[in-house]
């Protein structure tokens, strides 16, 4: 009764886990396609709290963190919840939607889409880390003059693109900043604040 | 409750957010950034068949992975959701199920990847129902029946069906007419997609529940709880400080913050219940898909003598809202009459998204206007204004109504006279068109609550229940409390969003924050005002009366120079308190904030590709209290409308009745490439209803977009796509016929 369960399909987290996984992932790439049950084919060893944690030295703003994270714990889960740097989102966890945008040495990269394993000797710099002190990162201060935010919940991944884009090219245009940021989704459609934002923060 | 203009000295400046600080450092804390001691967390298990009778769960494998806590579905956790459904019962689990995506399991697990995990390892054997996903074969008698009622979802009040509201002579108002005309639109089921998924974490002390909710509404929200676990208002607290979207599915409680209650309460844990993306497309609700068939009659001159609307509108499995079309609210119509009928079916719900009757209605009622203006030769604006609404059903005044100055300044600005040109009438592979639509949305009064306490150095603490959604709302109300109290904004810090400690706000939906809970406001400031008055009269030597309090100084009206400054005033009063419940009526009039939009497009006649050159959004929404944020809300509202325009829809396989895509990606909302600079104009007038002359800003902008769009498309194609979303394919397609 295969149908009646919910698996039938890859999730982007399996998928992910089927890649690191080395060869196991192909075998899970075709048996989720024969629509197997999802729980046992692609991980029957690892499901469960008996799974094996590795432990990882993130470095993230400057400081080294010592973890541990399980192979399929993502970036963005691993920042939240163990180091409680809340200020990356996690709004699609599917690499859609950008809410989880952090700089991974020096490029903006979706937190939601890398593995903390992979992290290790990386430098990672998330919303909390730019500001310097009491002064606010340009970008920061912009979005505050520009009314960047409107709910808000896309804003740290915003800020992190313009502020990736502003390190290559610190004088952008229109066009420029919003190719940089097309990455990152905005419901409340406040587009043309955050790219006015960016461009104000490049005068600076 | 009418009152005069008064001059302002914060009220409608480029003041910042006040919590713009938190938002862009990452401090500003959403409900999903809470971890709470020992919480655990759960994951929802969803039904694959669109109508199933659930005749058994075996939940022991999930049951036995280590890590998991606790697994509830029907059999075991039976708790209503009365505001889930209004025609039927609903339950936060349902048996039978009604649609691919109907709530069937819920699982607490020491962390998210064994809660889902243990999903897969849930076996539910379903047995099959018949199963209508087209309202319109949903509603023959051989359907297969979703509720026990029928397929027409019958309510009472609210909820009624047929939805019908008529005025005038509809037979006279035909015969009236020098020409009826006759067509039918058609708009798909789109999702409100905020950015923030659905969460929640509950949490049980000694009877006591607390909700850490993602809410629009955290009133509302408690008193659904309380009614549907049967606890005393007192021993639930709904908590909600920052809110990350909901543009409508986020009002009230949901069944997630019941399934975190539940779970939490068997556990005797805190849990945080956590949807996926996939659950947030298809396990709440988007906009009701809907078909309208009009009957059109005018004279020569374009004037409208008769309307008759006949509509189906697909609200899915349950009737969690009306319905409703509204979009010929904004037009002059003598004789109407209209018949909607809210239909059930085997899909996902459809409820409210962004001023939930409109979008839909205004595309297809201002795109058949348009039309008609074409067959009778004439210009999209003159029809425009000539049937523009001046009395509400023919018969009563607004409060203000300054729609003629919204289409006249926008047409200027655009350059409509010089613009426009017969539709299709451009050259050229790449073809330029421009288009015009009304829209707007209801204002109304109603109960709004707020406590202002100041403390002995003049500084003040505004208590407010309302949830900042995004619109600026917690802003708005520092505003006007300064405002109204005389002092500077940065001495008011606001408490917002904690049912034990913040009083009753309506919940931020339907446009109601600013015009509800802002009188309030206005009039615990009245109340803390004369406190300070009465201990600052015997320092000044002065009756209370003679006083006033501004920037900071309490002087002697008369005198202004006798004065103190307010920390001095209230130094050894200890804390004062000002409140106030406040529930102004409207009599013999009706309130609506008005909106005409105009756009400019290039349609791209080899690929059917459009882009939009221009837009200007002209707003009549009273007095703007807080411009930032009030223009920021236009555009967006716009973008929103884009998106509906041209891509958004959940697509359901007829086959599998599966939504097919469930994400941003395949359903498409609209990136950074694809939003136009909006130019926003306020046509800015004092309404003596509104609190310090406003009206509503949250809801009008997205009601006219997709219409305005559309109208610009035909004029640039001389084609008109009767069907959303206006793709491509149906561009190139009609070019073809």
């Amino acid at each position: 009764m295969a149908d009646e369960k919910r698996g039938a399909k890859l999730s982007r987290r399996s998928f992910l886990k089927g890649l690191s996984g080395g060869a196991i992932g192909t075998a899970v790439i075709s048996t989720g396609l024969v629509k197997s049950d999802p729980a046992e084919a692609y991980f029957p060893e690892t499901t469960g709290a008996a799974r094996g944690k590795t432990p990882i030295s993130l470095k993230v703003n400057g400081k080294t963190y010592r973890v541990q994270a399980e192979h399929r714990e993502t970036l963005a889960e691993v920042l939240r919840d163990q180091l409680g740097l809340t200020g990356t989102k996690i709004g699609c966890d599917r690499g859609e939607c950008g809410a989880c945008t952090v700089i991974i040495n020096g490029r903006n990269m979706y937190s939601c889409s890398q593995l903390a394993v992979w992290m290790g000797g990386k430098e990672i710099l998330t919303i909390e880390g730019l500001a310097k002190g009491d002064k606010l990162d340009p970008v920061q201060e912009a979005f505050i003059e520009h009314d960047g935010p409107q709910c808000g919940f896309c804003t740290s991944g915003q800020i992190m693109s313009g502020k990736a884009l502003l390190m290559k090219n610190s004088k952008p245009n229109e066009g420029q900043v919003r190719r940089a940021l097309s990455g990152n989704l905005c419901r409340c459609g406040n587009y043309n604040r955050e790219v006015a934002a960016v461009l104000a923060a490049a005068k600076r | 409750m009418a009152q005069a203009q008064k001059e302002f000295s914060i009220v409608g400046k480029r003041t910042p957010r006040i919590d713009g600080y938190e938002r862009v450092t990452g401090q500003a804390h959403y409900t999903g950034d809470i971890q709470l001691p020992g919480m655990l967390y759960a994951r929802v298990l969803r039904s694959t068949v669109p109508h199933a009778k659930i005749v058994g769960i075996d939940a022991s494998k999930a049951e036995k992975l280590p890590g998991v806590k606790a697994v509830i579905h029907h059999g075991n956790a039976k708790v209503p959701w009365s505001s889930g459904g209004h025609t039927h019962q609903r339950f936060i689990f349902n048996n039978p199920v009604r649609f691919v995506g109907d709530a069937v399991a819920a699982v607490a697990a020491t962390d998210r990847h064994i809660a889902e995990d243990a999903l897969a390892l849930i076996e539910v054997k379903y047995e099959k129902i018949p199963h209508v996903l087209d309202p319109n074969e949903a509603l023959k008698p051989d359907a297969p029946k979703i509720s026990t009622n029928g397929n027409l979802s019958v309510g009472k009040g609210n909820f009624s069906a047929p939805i019908e509201e008529s005025w005038g002579d509809l037979e006279k108002g035909f015969k009236e007419a020098d020409q009826i005309f006759e067509d039918t639109y058609v708009t798909k089921h789109t999702n409100n997609a905020q950015l923030e998924r659905r969460v929640s974490i509950a949490k049980w002390d000694a009877g006591k529940l607390t909700v850490y909710a993602s809410t629009q509404g955290v009133s509302n929200a408690r008193t659904d709880i309380a009614k549907d676990f049967g606890l005393p208002l007192s021993k639930v607290r709904v908590v909600s400080k920052y809110m990350g979207g909901g543009f409508g599915n986020k009002n009230q409680a949901q069944d997630y913050d019941y399934m975190a209650a539940v779970l939490a309460k068997v556990t005797n844990q805190p849990v945080k219940l956590e949807f996926t993306r996939e659950d947030d497309y298809i396990g709440m609700h988007g906009r009701w898909a809907s078909e309208q068939h009009y009957k059109v009659g005018v004279k020569k001159d374009g004037t409208i003598t008769a309307v008759q609307l006949d509509a189906v509108t697909n609200i899915g499995a349950y009737r969690k809202q009306s319905g409703n079309l509204s979009g010929t609210d904004f037009y002059n119509i003598p004789n109407f009459k209209k018949i909607i009928k809210p239909v059930h079916t085997n899909t996902v719900v459809g409820a409210n998204y962004r001023a939930p009757a409109y979008p839909q209605s205004v595309f297809g009622f201002a795109s058949f206007l348009d039309h008609i203006a074409y067959e009778l030769g004439i210009n999209p604006v003159d029809m425009f204004m000539r049937n523009r609404i001046q009395k509400y059903k023919a018969k009563l005044p607004f409060t203000s109504n300054y729609l003629e100055q919204c289409i006249i300044e926008g047409s200027k600005r655009i350059g409509w006279s010089e613009k426009w040109h017969k539709p299709g009438a451009m050259d050229g592979v790449k073809k330029h068109g421009i288009g015009m639509a009304l829209g707007g949305y209801p204002f109304r009064p109603g109960l709004g609550a707020a406590t202002i306490r100041m403390n002995p150095d003049g500084s003040a603490h505004l208590l407010v229940g309302v949830t900042d959604i995004g619109t600026g709302a917690k802003s708005t109300m520092a505003i006007i409390a300064a405002e109204a109290l005389g002092i500077s904004l940065n001495q008011i810090e606001v408490t917002n969003g904690d049912t034990d400690v913040t009083p009753y706000s309506v919940g931020e939906s339907g446009s109601r924050t600013t015009s509800f809970t802002g009188h309030a406001v206005i009039a615990a400031a009245e109340d803390i005002r004369k406190q300070v008055f009465a201990v600052a009269a015997p320092q000044l030597k002065v009756k209370a009366e003679e006083l006033d309090l501004r920037d900071g100084q309490v002087f002697v009206k008369a005198e202004p120079s006798q004065k103190i400054p307010l920390a001095r005033a209230v130094a050894r009063a200890g804390e004062l308190i000002g409140r106030a419940t406040t529930n102004p009526e409207f009599k013999d009039v009706e309130g609506k904030s008005f909106s005409a939009h105009f756009a400019e497009v290039e349609v791209d006649t080899l690929t059917g590709h459009v882009k939009i050159t221009r837009y200007v959004a002209v707003h009549d929404s009273g007095i703007i209290l807080n411009r930032m944020p009030a223009e920021s809300q236009i555009m967006g509202g716009v973008v929103q409308g884009i998106g509906m325009a041209f891509t958004e829809e959940l697509i359901t396989d007829k086959l599998t009745a599966t939504p097919i895509n469930p994400n941003y990606r395949d359903a498409k909302v609209p990136t950074h490439l694809e939003a136009p600079n909006v130019e926003v104009i306020f046509v800015e007038h004092y309404d003596p209803y509104g609190p310090f002359g406003g009206k509503v800003v949250g809801e009008p902008p997205i009601t006219a977009a997709v219409a305005t769009i559309a109208n610009a498309i035909f004029n640039a194609t001389g084609k008109r796509i009767k069907e959303l979303p206006i793709t491509p394919d149906k561009i190139l397609q009609a070019r073809q016929v």
